[in-house]
């Protein structure tokens, strides 16, 4: 039993921490433009691909490698996509339908892409680190505590960036007040790429870490943008600690699920909880209704 | 005036349609059945979509939930299919009701995403419920064909299924653009999304309209739903697939959200235009999804808005 519970509190620690990163790269878009990105997924499954062709598919780099090729072209990716996709219709007066059906579509396109491209087979990849280490009477793979600190260690850049950076304050304006931050002279539209292309990275970050666990397939993206929602959902739009929090709370209610049930339950969980969420405290743990 | 114009070209139109079985092959009169089936869906899609403006994206999950439903109480329940149908249209009633329940208290992304999400979960439900009797990931066979007039329709009675089609779809039309649009609750609706605050300071209240709109939707996509997997005999969960959801999607952004007639255009142009894109195979989603993409932001209003445009060119 305490074994058990130790192992729902290490596989619920590295859940969190890739939910956590992932979830605020939703949440960044959704904080500063108000558009709910549902290629978001698709972009993260996208970033695992270049992942696998960065290294075993394709160039044989390593991980340290992949990291300076992949962060780049994420970010580029990230400003191409709200450059092409979302800023033509951002003007009309219907924009927020707009940009649903153009992210939907963008996904859809993203995924057969993968699926002409990689074809249905799912992909694997190497994991960051060989081996494992005793804790607490449990063992606990190598992998799963890089996993962990690497995301903390991104969770910890990217709040650095935003409570201090210019540009990181800059796009906390944006999302407190667009109007306002747009007459005190921010450039809203580049605000609006920024968050795009730091979401990407975000996203490709997060298929770094979780493609070593899970496989790379071409409709793989839709399960953790689902759970990423639900997240920013319960964290509260707009709010980093929020998200935080909730990440964490429910990887843990998923590993405990993962432990007692069984895998194939965890969608219709994360459903349940969402119905729950919604139905019990809209604006989540710590957020505001945005306008 | 222009609606009066609208219905005469679309009651013609339905006249030129109902001679199709007398000279067209058995593969067009197949394609037609499904863009009729389509224009069903894809209808019932805009009611909520276009003119309610609930971002509803469990379309394909109501869908399925009527063609699960009536295939189940058919070879469940040993009910005859047309009763099947009917029963099928008031269970996936029910269900939009209890999907629409916890929308009222939802602004738009978080009713997209909710609904997204029922369309998400659902095949994992579908592929577990085997002891309720969905047959599991290989779905249900061999469900009964529809008996009307004496006639067994199997899928092989193509002229059967493309006049109940067709009727079908008729009726499916005029219950949603001249019935349910121009009551009390749709009016409101379309007074709330051109007007919202003017509406509101009218005193429109959307609670009910809403509840009552959605509900009415789900049950026509149910019986289209039903239609659907009458007609081919076989459902899977795969119809929750990329496939339907993309189509049904590029359908209605063709066709123009809330624009009469515009959606049952885009039925068709989309129907055919996936059946010349056959040869591209894989290829084919890929096409569509850029289509979608393109579509939302060089052609706003779909073709619906297009028909005005030219329509309010000509009058001038």
């Amino acid at each position: 039993m305490m074994l058990t519970l130790t192992n729902i509190f290490f596989s619920g620690l590295s859940l969190g921490a890739i939910y956590c990163i992932f979830a605020l790269g939703l949440s960044l878009v959704y904080g500063t433009s108000r558009v709910l990105n549902f290629a978001y997924g698709s972009m993260y499954m996208t970033a695992a691909y270049g992942a696998w062709l960065l290294s075993d598919g394709w160039l044989g780099l390593n991980y340290p490698g992949v990291f300076l090729v992949l962060m780049p072209a994420a970010f580029a990716f990230g400003l191409l996509v709200e450059r092409f996709v979302i800023r033509p219709v951002r003007n009309r007066p219907q924009w927020k339908t707009a940009t649903m059906m153009t992210t939907l579509g963008f996904a859809f396109v993203l995924d057969n892409l993968n699926l002409v491209v990689f074809g249905p087979t799912a992909k694997a990849m190497p994991p960051l680190m060989e081996g494992a280490v005793q804790i607490l009477g449990v063992t606990v793979a190598n992998q799963t505590l890089a996993v962990v600190g690497l995301a903390l260690l991104a969770v910890a850049v990217l709040q650095a960036f935003l409570t201090w950076a210019p540009l990181g304050q800059a796009m906390r304006a944006v999302s407190q007040d667009m109007a306002g931050a747009a007459i005190v002279g921010i450039r809203v539209n580049r605000v609006f790429a920024l968050g795009f292309g730091l979401s990407a990275m975000l996203a490709a970050f997060a298929a770094l870490l979780l493609s070593p666990v899970y496989l790379v397939s071409p409709l793989g993206g839709w399960p953790p943008f689902l759970k990423a929602f639900v997240i920013v959902v319960f964290g509260g739009l707009g709010s980093t600690q929020g998200v935080m929090w909730a990440a964490f709370i429910l990887a843990f209610v998923e590993a405990a699920v993962i432990a007692v049930f069984g895998a194939t339950w965890i969608l219709p969980v994360w459903f349940v909880v969402l119905l729950a969420v919604l139905l019990v405290r809209p604006r989540g743990l710590m957020g505001k209704w945005g306008n | 005036m222009a609606q009066r114009g609208a219905w005469g070209l679309a009651g013609a139109a339905a006249l030129v349609l109902a001679s199709g079985p007398l000279w067209l092959n058995d593969y067009f009169l197949h394609v037609l059945i499904l863009c009729f089936i389509w224009t069903i869906v894809v209808a019932a899609w805009d009611l909520t979509i276009g003119y309610a403006g609930i971002f509803n994206f469990a379309q394909l999950a109501l869908f399925s939930v009527g063609g699960y439903g009536s295939a189940m109480l058919a070879m469940r329940l040993g009910l005859p299919p047309l009763a099947a149908m009917a029963g099928a249209a008031v269970v996936t009633g029910i269900f939009g009701f209890l999907i629409a329940l916890p929308c009222l208290r939802l602004k738009g992304e978080y009713v997209a995403l909710f609904t997204f999400s029922v369309h998400l979960a659902l095949p994992t439900f579908l592929e577990k419920g085997r002891a309720f009797g969905t047959g599991g990931a290989t779905g249900l066979m061999g469900i009964p064909p529809v008996k009307l007039f004496g006639v067994t329709l199997n899928t092989a009675n193509k002229t059967g299924w493309y006049l109940l089609a067709l009727a079908a779809a008729a009726v499916a039309v005029w219950l949603i653009y001249a019935v349910i649009v121009r009551s009390r609750a749709g009016r409101s609706f379309v007074a709330l999304r051109d007007a919202e605050d003017f509406a509101r300071s009218l005193g429109v209240d959307d609670m009910r309209a809403k509840l009552l709109l959605f509900t009415l939707s789900a049950a026509i996509t149910g019986f289209g739903g039903a239609l659907y997997t009458h007609y081919i005999g076989v459902i899977t969960p795969r119809v929750l697939g990329n496939e339907f959801f993309l189509l049904a999607m590029v359908m209605l952004s063709i066709g123009g959200m809330g624009r009469f007639p515009g959606v049952i255009l885009g039925v068709f142009v989309v129907m055919i235009g996936n059946e010349l894109l056959r040869e591209f195979g894989q290829y084919r989603l890929l096409i569509l999804g850029i289509a979608v993409v393109a579509v939302v932001i060089w052609l706003p209003d779909g073709l619906g808005g297009l028909v005005a445009r030219l329509r309010g060119r000509a009058a001038r």
